[in-house]
């Protein structure tokens, strides 16, 4: 059993937490303009409908590396034994700026780049607990 | 309508006062800030009845999660009044982020309406015990749980990012950053009440040091500290008849993000293009443009923020900040250098958020820097915290 935080859902984020449990990404999706947000928000930050109905829609999980740094120090409980590790900013496929920030699966030795392909990942925490990370498209 | 601020150079700083800055103070803060308060206030050569407001902000910037104590480990206006025994018509706390530049805004603004006649300012800045950042959470709730149960947390993470994104869009190197680190440590040392004082940074040791959240290192960080700083605001016209010359505020502005983002998630982009709307509502509200500068103070409590900030004021060309640290454009020491660290920033006093910035452009534009005193200090500019979240004020040492 990790000692890492692990996701509390709410009533707007339950469905995020059921589908990663399952490994498939989801990202929320406003009713009325059909733009996704990542974190969702009680507003559209795209049409600012103040009724966005958000879905969590499953997405390809496929996405490119904006920036990316190395954590030599975990802040957290529950990560010394991964230090260090590789945090990614990823730009999904699906949308212009949709941006998750999460561990990179392929450990620190890897020769990154911006624009580097991803795929998501998940890590499983605890039963019916996964998060999202991401690994390298080969 | 006008950008120009209505009140621009109405209102002034009058007088100061500053603590010693140490790792843990030796004393509660809230008792350093009683006495860092009345020696402003003797300063400005006032006495505590004419004190009528008190404006401030007080975030504890840690992410640790620690409960804050008011008078322990923040210290709000609320607090300092009622300790200080005040009868304040006007008590206000600025909680958005670019805590110092924001808090200004409304001493400025509670002077202009006339909601005051003296504002007493403060800062007080406290060094939990522990680690400062470490958080011993296990559950993650609300917008936290979209980043820590993915290892995304803290300040660190949130500037390692952008830093590196700059890095890789720009070719440049994180060697080149030991010249802002160095430029700042070396103005730091010679500010008796720094934690610095004395002690300057070889790029050596900046080189060596060891490295953090990949490409920032120990000393791109600036060293929490327990340190108080207050200033005495008043209108220019009250300020004509005190002992110090006023330094006037011409004008602010402030960041507002275009982005709703993950949380500590600030993309290089939205840093750029966010701080050239700062940049462009300053100078609008200041009546100046960037040429009139000559007293840049820019925010560097995590270093990459001197090259981003020198670059969304215009400054140097966007992605040219590493080159014109580097070669000594910001050299203090330098006639024709822009100083834009004489005061030693963050990294050279200490977390002070954006106080040294604010202090320098007091000191210089005053004439009371003493042996550090500039020749050329008309118009200062004191920056804190991300472009596109903090804010910038415009000081001048003539009303324009």
């Amino acid at each position: 059993m990790t000692e890492r935080p692990l996701p509390v859902p709410d009533e707007a984020s339950a469905p995020f937490w059921s589908a990663a449990a399952e490994h498939v990404l989801t990202v929320a999706r406003c009713a009325q303009c059909g733009q996704f947000s990542m974190p969702p928000d009680v507003v559209c930050p795209h049409c600012r409908s103040s009724d966005p109905r958000f879905e969590f829609t499953p997405v390809s999980g496929r996405g490119t590396v904006r920036s990316w740094t190395v954590v030599r120090q975990a802040f957290l409980p529950g990560f010394d034994d991964d230090l260090p590790f590789v945090l990614v900013d990823v730009e999904l496929v699906e949308q212009k700026e949709l941006r998750l920030v999460g561990r990179l699966l392929d450990g620190v030795n890897t020769d990154l780049h911006v624009g580097d392909a991803v795929v998501v990942g998940f890590e499983d925490l605890a039963p019916g607990v996964a998060v999202p990370a991401f690994e390298l498209s080969r | 309508m006008s950008g120009r601020f209505a009140a621009s150079n109405k209102v002034a700083i009058v007088g100061y006062a500053h603590s010693q800055v140490l790792r843990h103070g030796d004393r509660t803060l809230g008792v350093q800030a009683v006495e860092t308060a009345r020696a402003a206030i003797a300063d400005a050569g006032l006495g505590l009845e004419q004190i009528d407001g008190f404006v401030s902000s007080s975030l504890l910037p840690s992410a640790g999660g620690q409960a804050a104590e008011d008078g322990v480990s923040t210290v709000s206006s609320a607090w300092l009044a009622q300790h200080l025994g005040a009868e304040p018509r006007y008590v206000a706390g600025f909680d958005g982020i670019g805590q110092i530049t924001g808090s200004v805004g409304i001493a400025v603004n509670a002077i202009a309406s006339g909601a005051a006649d003296y504002v007493l300012f403060h800062r007080a800045l406290h060094n939990p015990a522990g680690r400062y950042h470490a958080n011993p959470m296990r559950q993650a709730h609300g917008p936290m749980q979209w980043t820590a149960p993915q290892g995304f947390f803290g300040p660190l993470a949130m500037i390692a990012l952008p830093y590196n994104e700059y890095l890789q869009r720009y070719g440049a190197r994180r060697e080149s950053m030991a010249a802002v680190a160095v430029e700042a440590r070396k103005n730091g040392a010679r500010i008796p009440w720094s934690y610095w004082h004395d002690r300057p940074l070889s790029a050596d040791e900046y080189l060596q040091a060891p490295m953090l959240f990949d490409p920032v290192c120990r000393y791109d960080c600036d060293i929490p500290v327990d340190g108080v700083a207050a200033f005495v605001f008043t209108s220019a016209e009250r300020g004509k008849d005190l002992p110090h010359p006023p330094v006037y505020i011409a004008g602010y502005a402030a960041g507002a993000p275009a982005h709703r983002r993950l949380p500590l998630h600030w993309p290089l982009d939205d840093i750029i293009d966010g701080g050239a709307q700062t940049a462009r509502r300053l100078w609008a509200n200041a009546g100046i443009t960037a040429a009139q500068v000559d007293l840049p103070q820019v925010y560097d409590g995590f270093s990459p923020f001197v090259w981003l900030w020198l670059e969304v004021l215009g400054f140097c060309p966007p992605g040219e900040a590493h080159r014109f640290v580097e070669s000594g454009g910001i050299d203090s020491d330098r006639p024709d250098a822009l100083p834009a660290l004489s005061g030693g920033g963050a990294l050279g006093n200490g977390r002070m958020h954006g106080i040294p910035q604010m202090l320098e452009c007091y000191l210089q534009l005053a004439r009371r820097a003493g042996d550090r005193q500039r020749d050329r200090a008309t118009i200062g500019l004191a920056c804190h915290s991300s472009p596109h979240f903090g804010g910038a004020v415009v000081y001048s040492a003539e009303a324009f």
